[in-house]
């Protein structure tokens, strides 16, 4: 998705990327509690493309830090300005695929939980699609949860991971074709999914993996923000 | 929970084992040991290997009853002469067992020939000779094959000098070590210590019952990846601890894509498609992938018509 979204920002001075590696940093340092209290305006401002088309890639991660109370102020009206700005930029269209709905969804809720304005002014949480969590074969199944791994937070999208639980053998299947394909952030976003249900085989060796995809991803910042969340939220991966 | 995917049609599993055993019997002088083989241990070794993997193949199609009538004749006169005219009655194995008398390699393509009714009582006793050193059970050999030794001990009637629960443990699958380190040597590693363990698929229940969970949950992921990277030898071995597992998958989508790999004479590449060479060369290349096709159908027929899903 980032690649698709750089192309169209087309190929300005500062790439889509590295907008997006800068604020997953910035997410990491206050997940592992360095660096300033977290404000996510100050990462990605408001009137910049790049940061609403940044903001659609992290989707809910961006407002992660902010489920930490000790480690970052209530989010204040730039913060909620700037998120505002990027839900209007790419509200789901009726041909949108359940992921998106579905990462879209999760940015809406954590809007209504972080930031301040009151469920009216934010919009509606769209219905997403589950049909797919049951019926899609493993390999599908495991690529499509990597890709909502921000919503691999404590206390949001409780339906979709009662759901995924029963399926955490599949899950575990997917981790390993993701590592073995060297995708490290497919890796990681199953991994950190795994972190999150519980109930994950032994024998997967889970935080010796997550261990691994850190050294192997070569400073990814994405691939770090889901390691960072996957310990400091569940403690998994070393 | 998983979303189960699709059995392959018997049909289909059967057709490429057919076509495979067909295409080992017209290019069955290929297997022949040539005067530059006989030069050097190393030749004589390199040989025999796919000589006693074909008659593995052939006791397989026997011992699972799934050959037609047709097919049944040519595995028999195909068995006839790898002893006859690749071994010599055995003598072959006899003259190696006399250079090298420690060495493991005859019992080991012997057992099959034995355990299908053929005799050399010479290299018996030439064995048995080797085996009353402490040096046998001292050789040094990758943990799987020390399986595959006493499997052919046992094979041969004899009683085998180790212990086959330990030998088990020293292997990589006997470990249970993350299913997502296994690379291609790995995997090799574990579709032999499943082959010894059932004794090529002839005992399923000897998996012991944490390997056969281990495997049931993580083999698809290995199965998928190896399909993906067109490994067709591989891929062929993967499928067949498929079939040793107590509920085996024998998945349609990977069967298919498996089939059409196959080339139309019966030949399965080894890796994406056929090789370039003459005749002998693609032999070289392709027997093994052909005889893992071989006998991957033989144990996915029978599992189709017998197991639970």
């Amino acid at each position: 998705m980032a690649d698709a979204l750089a192309e169209q920002t087309g190929a300005g001075a500062v790439p889509l990327s590295a907008v997006i590696a800068d604020a997953a940093n910035g997410v990491v340092l206050a997940l592992r509690g360095e660096g300033d209290p977290y404000a996510l305006s100050r990462l990605l401002r408001q009137g910049d493309a790049l940061a609403s088309a940044a903001l659609r890639v992290l989707g809910r991660d961006a407002l992660a830090p902010y489920a930490l109370d000790h480690r970052a102020t209530p989010g204040g009206a730039d913060d909620a300005a700037v998120v505002r700005e990027a839900l209007a930029a790419y509200p789901p269209g009726p041909d949108a695929s359940e992921v998106s709905v579905w990462s879209y969804r999760g940015l809406v809720e954590a809007s209504h939980a972080f930031l301040p304005g009151g469920a009216d002014h934010w919009p509606q949480a769209p219905r997403a699609g589950s049909a797919w969590v049951t019926d899609d074969p493993w390999p599908r199944f495991s690529h499509r949860t990597s890709q909502l791994a921000a919503l691999a937070l404590p206390g949001i999208a409780t339906d979709l991971a009662g759901r995924l639980a029963p399926r955490t053998d599949d899950l575990a299947r997917g981790f390993i074709r993701a590592v073995r394909r060297r995708d490290w952030l497919q890796a990681a976003g199953l991994g950190r999914w795994l972190a999150r249900l519980g109930q994950v085989p032994p024998t997967l060796g889970l935080d010796n993996g997550l261990v691994f995809v850190r050294h192997m991803s070569d400073g990814d910042a994405r691939v770090a923000l889901h390691l960072a969340a996957a310990r400091q939220f569940y403690g998994r991966g070393g | 929970m998983t979303v189960t995917s699709a059995a392959a049609s018997p049909a289909l599993l059967h057709g490429i084992g057919d076509r495979a055993l067909t295409w080992l019997d017209d290019h069955r002088e290929h297997f022949r040991l040539t005067p530059e083989d006989r030069g050097t241990t190393r030749g004589v070794i390199e040989r025999l290997k796919p000589i006693g993997e074909l008659s593995v193949n052939l006791r397989v199609l026997f011992r699972e009853g799934v050959a037609g009538s047709h097919q049944h004749t040519r595995a028999g006169r195909l068995l006839d002469f790898a002893w006859r005219e690749l071994l010599d009655g055995g003598s072959v194995l006899a003259a190696f067992q006399h250079e090298e008398p420690f060495s493991s390699v005859p019992l080991e393509i012997y057992s099959t020939f034995h355990e299908l009714g053929f005799r050399h009582p010479g290299l018996e006793s030439a064995v048995e000779a080797g085996r009353r050193t402490l040096t046998w059970s001292a050789l040094e050999m990758v943990p799987n094959r020390r399986l595959g030794v006493i499997n052919s001990e046992r094979q041969t009637g004899l009683v085998p000098r180790e212990d086959f629960d330990r030998a088990v443990s020293r292997t990589w699958l006997g470990g249970l070590p993350e299913p997502w380190t296994v690379q291609y040597h790995i995997a090799y590693d574990i579709t032999h210590t499943v082959f010894h363990l059932t004794n090529w698929g002839e005992k399923p229940d000897g998996i012991p019952p944490d390997i056969a969970s281990y495997l049931a949950l993580y083999l698809p992921a290995w199965i998928e990846d190896w399909a993906d990277l067109e490994h067709w030898d591989l891929l062929g071995e993967l499928l067949v601890v498929d079939t040793c597992l107590p509920r085996p998958a024998l998945d349609a989508e990977i069967w298919e894509r498996y089939a059409a790999a196959q080339c139309d004479s019966g030949a399965m590449p080894l890796h994406h498609g056929m090789p370039d060479g003459d005749a002998a060369e693609v032999f070289d290349i392709v027997h093994h992938p052909t005889m893992v096709a071989a006998f991957a159908s033989a144990m996915a027929v029978s599992r189709a018509m017998s197991a639970t899903r």
